[in-house]
Formats: structure tokens, C-alpha cells, sequence
């Protein structure tokens, strides 16, 4: 794997992380099965999973690092690359796709100029796709982050996009 | 039971599924995720059978057998979906056999044999995804089928814990670690993987390219450590090479290996094998004739002993080497020279477990054999780094940890099988006997104790229970640094289980208190009353091949051959008359330290010594070189030229394990035997002919003629090993005692508590503080052992390919907490400094290490540990304090900074 890039999440300090991380861990160590809550929270504290956290995970926990690697890329909702603030899930469960989950797929695409698991170079959006979110009665639906958008067209992409860099500080940039 | 496989009927037992009672009646189902060590998974799917009055079909690998079960196993519905099934798994990567290592070994190619299938109807898929990072292993993704047999075998059979599955669906993949290749992961290369492999995807490196089914096959036993694994060498005749290794699936090692055995083998090969006898003139050594080389140690011999008689020869054995060697050398010694000057490394080693389990049970070995080790409930693991030491005898433990059974590890060091215990219990350097009486005291004090057993089977308890109360807990405590509610836990945990099975090896026997080390063990089990039972026992782990074997032969000063004593005198009469001489000395022998000491003060004058690299492996080489230069003659027997054989009058090439017939015995006392693979190189010659062309030479006719008849001159006058011949040991070994040609060997000494010497002994101990502490000038405590990828002083693993670019310099160990204060970091060129010398090596910053703790081992004559080691040694076995010594450190210079990858660490 290489290097991990900085996270663009508003939260640089990786090693900081690490050091609350390490607390995470330990408060977990005792208890059988903490390997997903764990994950889970290296996931929100971090918005993905660094390698400097699995190596952690496995040296508290006393995991083998490929128990911790094969369930880490088994659940989809867990990253082993750095996502952007904002993480767009398109609905393309059945109710979804036939009412056009498709095409605001594309229009997404186009829009922020990415492919499905990529991350914009402004490390704003990450795009991903789902299956079923359970709202089949708004279909097509999006989400971004925890906000749901319900009966999405796909001209009115452009315009959930724009709203969400309208409330982005302009200071934030391109990070190496 | 009955049931009927394609209209016939077989016996069945309950248990056993129908794909084992095919198996068992040769009837071929195809099957490739399913083997034996790594049990049902029911994946691959291409062993299904049809059962008449169930629906569908049935993978027989987990369909237990049933009375009255009518199975069909070639029906043409099953063989066509058997084909679809192979036929799918075929279109994911690409399955060619042209260049595969594994044609003809290979079991989806014997699917495909068996169903008729050339290719697959669909696409290949190559991916051209290979990983050739690792020293000896290649995967090629594109022959995995994905049967996730190598993934258990790392995780259950081995429990290495590095391959794995990654992702998920049709994307699933094998991985290392978290998915980096597998030369960068944290695989120790013990090639369980390989051998359990149905298909290309996991090969041997090195192998590639050297032969298929055009190699013989011959069965032996490992020549590294003394866990005697059974082997198959896979030789090349036309070459005289053995080009593969492969573990044998029976006991002790079950198929299983280590990185050592399975690739460590080119060295019977290497060019720089000694191949003739040299003889110094003029300050070189030069190639003789065996005839002129025979002659004159006879004549030098000959005049030195006739001048001050037979005690100035002294001669040392090997545990490197036969049992018949080891027999031979000590015949030679006591039979021609008269004298009971011989010895070999066991002294350097494990002579205080000899010494220590003798006084207290009569016999001086390993009580239990191996395999109890899954038997056990809690493993007492002490002074022991068996994952690099004795790696296969790791794999059993961690087998029993996964199983359920508790381990406490007791080290100072965080050695890597600590990872897998309950706990770790890091005490002091050297405080054995007080953390040991302390908590046997805790143990009696709350009544955990085998009262019963004690009284009925133990000499003196109530001596015993006195003497513990010298070390209550308090006291303990302060001693060796362990927190007395960590105590508690330990005296609770053993007390309260109902096997514990004590392991222990060099960290207890190394020190100035070696033998009283043991005793201690040895009360703390009679006092639990786990000593003649499964799964209890003390079992040191025994760090050479043959260390116990050379034991069993009487390479030691004080006993002939099956520890009869040397200076009894009905023994003395029995073997005169067996071997036709008079005038035996009376008198014990010269222990290995004390032949070399005298040599400075000239009362031992002749050294004749085999395979024993006594320079390198001695402490304090210093003064070793000294007493080295002031013999008056020193005959070297042994594969390679190494530190001593540089100041030999006369160097003679011996054979290697591959080389000749002949026997080890290993760790659980199993005598094992070793088959002749490859022809010796040159002129060498087994040591048995050597001793038996010296003995003639000076009017004895030992008898030896080839390995076995020195065996069976052995086994005449023998005891404990009278039964054990040849034939019975071909494919199996048997454990002593084994007394008569039909005893079927005794896997567990002492059964039932019924002691050798009649009732155990209890032994009084007290502390004794190590006998160099570190001070102001010499701050830090060096330790020091054995790396799994090399094995003592590296004449065979660094003549070996491979192992050496692996770990090809020492490190010196030593903690974050003293590395952080002395600004140094991994990688960087540190000198330690003892009061006896000083070496040059790189650091290694490692949490292995405890505060004020260092380590480091001897295998590289560049820089190795024995220039610092003291040479005090224990009062009862003259053994050395290989395990504590004071040193400085000093900073030489940066270098690049070495990273340590996970927490489980045979590397940085």
C-alpha cells in the first residue's frame, strides 16, 4: 500500500489522531468481537482506515493484521483511501434505478468530474454508490454524508453540488 | 456400521465421513479444498456425491457417514457437474501446466485427469498477478483456486497468522498481512503453505526448474533443532543434490516445518565443505592422505599420553551429530585412551536439565512427548523463545492456546509467543528460583497443592513446604520484579488447573543457577502432582538434534552409554568384558570447561574434537582462543572450516545428515532415524570409521563397520535403548525407555507418579543473584539465544541459500526506553562492551526488550555474542551464564533507520 494522504477532512493531524485512537483501542481491549466497533470508530475519527491504524489495531487488540485487513475491504462501508468531506451515495437499489438513479449517477460524474470511489482533487466529494437505503418510496434518492435527497433529478445535480461548496470556507485546498 | 458406496458395502465408523470411507477403500472422490490438517470446508465443491433419499447433491468431505446410506459417486449426472464445477473454477486465472512445479503433484491436475478435461470451455483469464518478493516462496494468483487451505494452515495448522482473505465476492483474494506482498509481510517462511497447496499457486523459490518426477524420495530427519521433524528429501542422484524438502505428515511435526528445515539444505553441497584431511606444516594446513593423517594423531597421541598419561586427552562429542558417532567417540575415549575426558555441548546447554530432573525423578529427560502438549489446560512456558528456537513445537502450543488451553509466558523478554499467552510475565534476569519458591509457597498456602501425591510419591514434602517459606510472595516479589498480585494470578492459574505441562528451555538452564533452576521446576510440578500423567510433565525443550542422543551415548564424564555410571563398578566389569579391554579409568571425567581450563595449567594436552565449534560457542572467547592455542595437539572433526578448526593440527571431513545411516533422538526422547539421500563429498568420512580406523591403529578393534554395527555394539551393552533396532525405526521412531525388541517405547516417563528413582526428591534452592550485575560502568544486561533464521554458529544456515539475505548481520536488541536516553535508533552502529571484549553491530530499538535489558546471539563469527559473554558457570554443571552478562553500549555511528513492521517480530 503506499503512503497515506493527508486527510482533507478539516482534521491534519494525523499522528494526534493516532494518539486518540490508541485510547479508542485500549478501552476496547477486554472485550471479544471490538474488531468492527473499532473500525468503525478509526473510520469516523480518521474518515477512512490508515495503515498506521491497522497496524495500531493490531498490536492493542493482538489481531492478525489479515483478520483486520479481510474484514476492513468485506464491508463496503469501510475505506482504505481517504475520503472527501462530503461522501455522495447514489441509491441504485431496484426502486432507485428505475426511477433514474442512473442517470443522476452519470450527472454526478460529469459534474464533479470523477468515477464512482474516486475523490475530487479538492478532497471536497467523494462518489459511491448503494444498495437500497430503504426510502423506496422517494426514489431516486442521494446521500451525502447523513443528508437525504429525495426524488433527485438528474438536472438538479449541478445544483445540490454547488450548494454544498457554497457553504465550504474558500481556504480550503489541495493538500500533499 | 454399514454403507454402500456405488453398489458395494463398506464398514463405516461412527465419525468418519463418507469421503474417509472412500478414501480408506480407494475409491477416488475429486477433492481439493479438503485435506486432513485443515479439516471440512465444503468449498470447492468438486467432491459431491449423490445419497439415495436426499435431494440434490452432497459434498462428501462433510457428509458424515450413516448406517444403511446408499451413495453413488460416478454416477454421469455427477461426473458432468463435477466437470462444470472444475471446468468454471479453471476459467478464473490460468491453469497451465507446462512449466508448473506442480505437475505431477498437483491435485487439480489429478481432477482433471480424472474427469478428462484438457482446458477450460470458457476463457482463461490470466492476470499475469505474481508475488516473488519472499526469500522462498512464490504465489502465482493465477493457479489459485481459492480453496483457503494455505489460509487455515497459516492461521490454524502453523498459526503464523499472516495469509489471509481480502475482499470479497469474485474479487476475493489471498493476501499477507494487510495485503503487501508477501516478502515485506511478517511470514516467517516455515512453507506450511506451500506444502499444503493443492495447486502452482504456493512454490517452493528455490526448487523452480530442478526436477519433477524425475527425484528420489528418501525419508529422513531434520539436522536443526531437537524437535527431530521427519522430512522428505527430494534428490537429485545425477547431481548429488537434494533440491527440495518436504515435512512428512506423522509425528512429531505432522508435515509441518520450519523456515530452517524446509530451506536451509544446500549446505550438504557447498563447495566449501571440508573434503580431505589436513595436517598443519608450517603454519598451514595442507592436504594429507587419511593414512597420514590417522598415523600421526596415533603418534602424537600415542607419545603425549605415554608421557603423562591418558588424562591430558580429552575428546568431545556432538549433539550435531549420530547417536552412532557420539557412542563411537566415546568407546574410542574410554575404551582406547582409558580416560572419562569426554564430553559434548550439552554442557554448554541443557546439563543442568540432566543434572536437576535426575536428582529429582532419576531420569534426566523430557517427561512427556510432544504431542500432550494438546493435551494440556495451561502451558507454563518458561525461558523458552520457541517460535524462533524450537518453531514447531510453537505451533503445537499456539494449536492449544486456539484450542482453549491458558499459557503464561515467563520471560523477561517479550518473546513472540508471549503474543499468544494469557499472560506475560516479565520477570527479572535470573530471579527463576525465588519467583518459582514463591509462588510454590503461594500454592500450598491456599491448598492448591497435590497433597496426595506428595505424600505417596515424593520423599520429603514436609522438608519441601519449610523451605518455601523462605519466599512468601512479599519477598518473591521484590526479588525478581514481578507485582505480587501478578503472582497471585500465576500461583492461582496453576493451582487451579488440572494439567499444567511446564516447558522450558535455555532461559532456566543458561545461568550460574542452572540446576537448582530445574530442581525448582521439578518441586513446583510434584507439588501440583502433574509429573506421570497426559498433558502434565516438565519438558525442557532440547535445543539441537541429537543433544539428547549424544546424552543417551555416553558423550558425558560421568556415565557410559544409557547413563550408566562411569564409576560403578559392575558396570565398569560389564562393558570391559563386552568390549574385550582391561584397565577402564575408575574415575569420572573432565567436564567441558574444565578440559579447557586446563589446558592453560598443561594437564590437558590433546583435544579430539567433533563437530563442536568450540571457539565460537564457548564464553568469553578471549580466553577460549587461550586455552585453544595452549593445548598440544587439537584434532578438529567437521563439515566446514570454522573458528576452531583454524588452530587444529589436524582437520578431518566428517559426512553430514544426508550422508550416511545412522540416529537422532530428539526433545521427547524419540530415536529416529536417517537415511543415506547423497553420496559425501571428497574423501570425508563418518566419524564411527574415523574412531574405528584410530582404535585400530592402536591395537583396539572397536568393532564398527558401518553405522549400524556400531548401533548394535551400542544396543549390546545398552539399556533403556536395548530394544530399539534399525528395522523398527524405519518409517517411525520409538521413545526411551525401550528395553526389549517388542516394548512399544514409553511416550510419558514416571506414569502414574512412580518415579525412576522410586519417589521424587524435593530440592532445596535459594537465591543466587546472576554473577556479573550490571553496575555504573556496565549498565545494561546482554542476553542471548538463537534467531529463527539461522542456527549456532552458522556453518550450515549461512551455507545454506537464502536464510543469510534474510538476516545476514547481528543486531544487538535493545529497548525503546534505553535507545530513546543513548539517541540511538534501529539501524545504527552501536559497540557493546564487556569485561572481556568488545563487538561491532547494528542496533535493533525493539519493545521485545525490557528497560536495562540487551540481546543478541551467536551465530555470526563477525560479531558474536560469546566475545561478551562471562564465562562463570553453574556449581553442579559447569554450564555457562550464556544468559546474563554486564555490557556498555556506545553509540558508533547513524545509519539508516530500520523500521519494524507489526508487533510479532522475527525481523525488524
Amino acid at each position: 500500500m503506499s503512503t497515506p494522504e493527508k486527510c482533507a477532512c478539516g482534521n491534519d493531524d494525523e499522528d494526534g489522531l493516532i494518539e486518540r485512537l490508541e485510547e479508542i483501542i485500549s478501552s476496547y481491549k477486554e472485550t471479544p468481537g471490538a474488531l468492527i466497533p473499532v473500525l468503525q470508530a478509526t473510520q469516523s475519527l480518521f474518515g477512512y482506515i490508515p495503515q498506521k491504524a491497522i497496524l495500531k489495531i493490531s498490536e492493542i487488540l493482538n489481531e492478525p493484521l489479515s483478520s483486520i485487513f479481510g474484514v476492513i475491504t468485506f464491508y463496503s462501508f469501510f475505506s482504505l483511501k481517504p475520503r472527501g468531506k462530503y461522501l455522495i451515495r447514489v441509491c441504485m437499489g431496484t426502486a432507485c434505478y428505475v426511477q433514474g438513479a442512473n442517470e443522476v449517477l452519470t450527472a454526478l460524474q460529469q459534474q464533479l468530474e470523477i468515477k464512482v470511489g474516486e475523490t475530487t482533487p479538492d478532497k471536497l466529494f467523494t462518489l459511491d454508490i448503494g444498495r437500497c437505503f430503504g426510502a423506496c418510496g422517494l426514489a431516486p434518492i442521494i446521500m451525502v454524508n447523513d443528508d437525504v435527497h429525495q426524488f433527485v433529478k438528474s438536472s438538479a445535480v449541478a445544483k445540490i453540488i454547488k450548494n454544498y461548496r457554497l457553504h465550504e470556507p474558500k481556504t480550503v485546498e489541495v493538500q500533499s | 456400521m454399514q454403507i454402500t458406496i456405488n453398489s458395494n458395502s463398506y464398514e463405516a465408523t461412527q465419525g468418519e465421513t463418507v469421503l474417509d470411507v472412500a478414501k480408506r477403500n480407494g475409491i477416488y472422490i475429486p477433492t481439493l479444498c479438503y485435506h486432513a490438517k485443515t479439516g471440512q470446508s465444503a468449498k470447492c465443491r468438486a467432491c459431491i456425491v449423490q445419497v439415495e433419499g436426499m435431494r440434490g447433491f452432497q459434498t462428501s468431505c462433510n457428509l458424515s457417514a450413516r448406517d444403511g446410506m446408499t451413495v453413488q459417486t460416478e454416477s454421469k449426472e455427477i461426473i458432468e457437474t463435477q466437470k462444470q464445477i472444475v471446468d468454471l473454477m479453471l476459467s478464473q486465472g490460468y491453469h497451465n501446466c507446462l512449466a508448473c512445479e506442480r505437475s505431477g503433484s498437483c491435485e487439480l491436475q489429478d481432477v482433471c485427469y480424472h474427469l478428462g478435461i484438457e482446458k477450460t470451455t470458457y476463457a482463461d483469464a490470466p492476470t499475469g498477478r505474481k508475488d516473488e518478493s519472499s526469500e522462498f516462496i512464490v504465489i502465482d494468483y493465477d493457479k489459485c483456486i481459492s480453496c483457503g487451505r494455505c489460509v487455515t494452515a497459516c492461521n490454524n495448522v502453523v498459526v503464523n497468522e499472516v495469509l489471509g482473505f481480502g475482499h470479497r465476492g469474485k474479487h476475493t483474494t489471498i493476501m499477507c498481512d494487510d495485503n503487501i506482498l508477501m516478502g515485506d509481510s511478517s511470514c516467517v517462511q516455515c512453507g506450511e503453505c506451500v506444502q499444503i497447496c493443492p495447486t502452482g499457486a504456493l512454490t517452493d523459490k528455490k526448487s523452480r526448474g530442478t526436477g519433477r518426477g524425475n527425484l528420489d524420495k528418501v525419508d529422513t530427519t531434520c539436522p536443526y533443532c531437537g524437535v527431530g521433524c521427519q522430512i522428505t528429501l527430494h534428490v537429485d542422484k545425477a547431481k548429488n543434490k537434494v533440491v527440495r524438502v518436504t515435512g512428512r505428515e506423522v509425528w512429531p511435526n505432522n508435515g509441518m516445518l520450519c523456515v530452517k528445515g524446509r530451506y536451509g539444505f544446500e549446505f550438504h553441497a557447498s563447495p566449501k565443505r571440508l573434503q580431505y584431511p589436513l595436517i598443519r606444516k608450517n603454519g598451514k594446513h595442507e592436504r594429507a592422505t587419511w593414512d597420514e593423517a590417522l598415523d600421526y594423531i596415533v603418534e602424537r597421541t600415542k607419545e603425549i599420553v605415554a608421557k603423562h598419561g591418558p588424562d591430558v586427552f580429552s575428546a568431545l562429542g556432538s549433539g550435531r551429530i549420530t547417536n552412532e558417532n557420539n557412542y563411537a567417540i566415546q568407546k574410542f575415549t574410554r575404551a582406547v585412551v582409558k580416560t572419562n575426558n569426554i564430553d559434548h555441548c550439552a554442557r554448554t546447554c541443557h546439563a543442568p536439565t540432566v543434572a536437576g530432573l535426575a536428582h529429582a525423578f532419576g531420569s534426566g529427560a523430557a517427561t512427556n512427548s510432544i504431542n500432550d502438549i494438546l493435551e494440556s489446560e495451561l502451558l507454563f512456558v518458561i525461558g523458552s523463545n520457541m517460535t524462533e528456537a524450537h518453531p514447531v513445537v510453537s505451533y503445537y502450543v499456539k494449536q492449544a492456546v486456539q484450542k482453549g488451553a491458558k499459557m503464561i509466558v515467563c520471560d523477561p523478554r517479550k518473546v513472540d509467543i508471549a503474543h499468544w499467552s494469557d499472560l506475560h510475565v516479565p520477570l527479572s534476569v535470573g530471579t527463576d528460583v525465588p519467583f518459582l519458591n514463591g509462588l510454590i509457597n503461594e500454592i500450598i498456602k491456599n491448598g492448591w497443592h497435590d497433597e496426595e501425591f506428595m505424600i505417596n510419591n515424593t520423599e520429603n514434602p514436609e522438608e519441601l513446604k519449610e523451605w518455601v517459606k523462605e519466599y512468601p510472595v512479599e519477598v518473591a516479589s521484590k526479588i525478581c520484579g514481578v507485582p505480587e498480585e501478578t503472582m497471585h494470578k500465576v500461583a492461582r492459574m496453576l493451582g487451579e488447573a488440572k494439567k499444567v505441562n511446564v516447558i522450558y528451555c535455555l532461559g532456566i538452564t543458561e545461568h550460574t543457577t542452572g540446576t537448582d533452576n530445574v530442581k525448582t521446576i521439578a518441586n513446583l510440578q510434584m507439588v501440583l502432582g502433574h509429573i506421570g500423567k497426559k498433558g502434565c510433565g516438565v519438558n525442557p525443550l532440547r535445543g539441537q538434534n541429537n543433544v539428547q542422543g549424544a546424552c543417551d551415548m555416553g558423550a558425558l564424564p560421568n556415565v557410559f552409554h544409557n547413563y550408566q555410571s562411569c564409576i560403578d563398578e559392575r558396570a565398569i566389569l560389564k562393558m570391559e568384558k563386552d568390549w574385550g579391554v582391561t584397565g577402564l579409568s575408575r574415575k569420572e571425567g573432565y567436564k567441558l570447561p574444565t578440559m579447557l581450563h586446563k589446558a592453560t595449567s598443561g594437564e590437558t594436552k590433546i583435544l579430539f574434537c567433533v563437530g563442536d565449534n568450540t571457539v565460537q560457542t564457548e564464553p568469553n572467547t578471549a580466553k577460549t582462543i587461550k586455552e585453544i592455542e595452549a593445548l598440544e595437539f587439537l584434532v578438529v572433526v567437521d563439515i566446514f572450516p570454522n573458528m576452531t578448526t583454524e588452530y587444529a593440527d589436524v582437520i578431518l571431513p566428517d559426512v553430514c545428515f544426508n550422508e550416511d545411516d545412522g540416529t537422532y533422538s530428539n526433545l521427547d526422547r524419540r530415536v529416529q532415524f536417517l537415511h543415506k539421500a547423497v553420496n559425501a563429498p571428497g574423501e570425508s568420512k563418518p566419524t564411527w570409521w574415523i574412531m574405528q580406523e584410530l582404535g585400530k591403529r592402536m591395537g583396539v578393534d572397536l568393532g564398527f563397520h558401518s553405522a549400524e554395527h556400531t548401533w548394535e555394539d551400542m544396543r549390546r551393552t545398552g539399556t533403556i535403548m536395548g530394544g530399539i533396532t534399525y528395522e523398527r525405526i524405519q518409517h517411525l521412531g520409538l521413545q526411551w525407555p525401550c528395553p526389549t525388541v517388542t516394548h512399544p517405547g514409553t511416550p510419558i516417563l514416571h506414569m502414574n507418579g512412580k518415579f525412576t528413582r522410586g519417589l521424587g526428591l524435593f530440592s532445596h534452592t535459594t537465591y543466587r543473584a546472576q554473577a556479573e550485575l550490571p553496575d555504573a560502568e556496565y549498565p545494561f544486561i546482554l542476553s542471548t539465544g538463537r534467531r529463527l533464521w539461522h542456527y549456532h554458529t552458522g556453518t550450515q544456515t549461512r551455507n545454506s541459500i537464502g536464510l543469510e539475505n534474510i538476516f545476514p548481520e547481528e543486531l544487538l536488541e535493545i529497548s525503546p526506553y534505553d535507545a530513546k536516553i543513548m539517541n540511538v535508533k534501529s539501524g545504527d552502529m552501536v559497540k557493546a562492551t564487556s569485561r572481556r571484549g568488545t563487538i561491532t553491530l547494528k542496533a535493533w530499538v525493539t519493545d521485545r526488550s525490557p528497560k536495562g535489558v540487551t540481546w543478541c546471539a551467536f551465530h555470526f563469527h563477525e560479531a558474536h555474542a560469546n566475545v561478551l559473554t562471562n564465562d562463570a558457570y553453574d556449581n553442579v554443571t559447569e554450564t555457562p551464564e550464556y544468559k546474563a552478562c554486564a555490557i556498555q553500549i556506545e553509540k558508533v555511528s547513524d545509519g539508516v533507520e530500520v523500521i519494524s513492521r507489526g508487533f510479532r517480530q522475527a525481523r525488524p
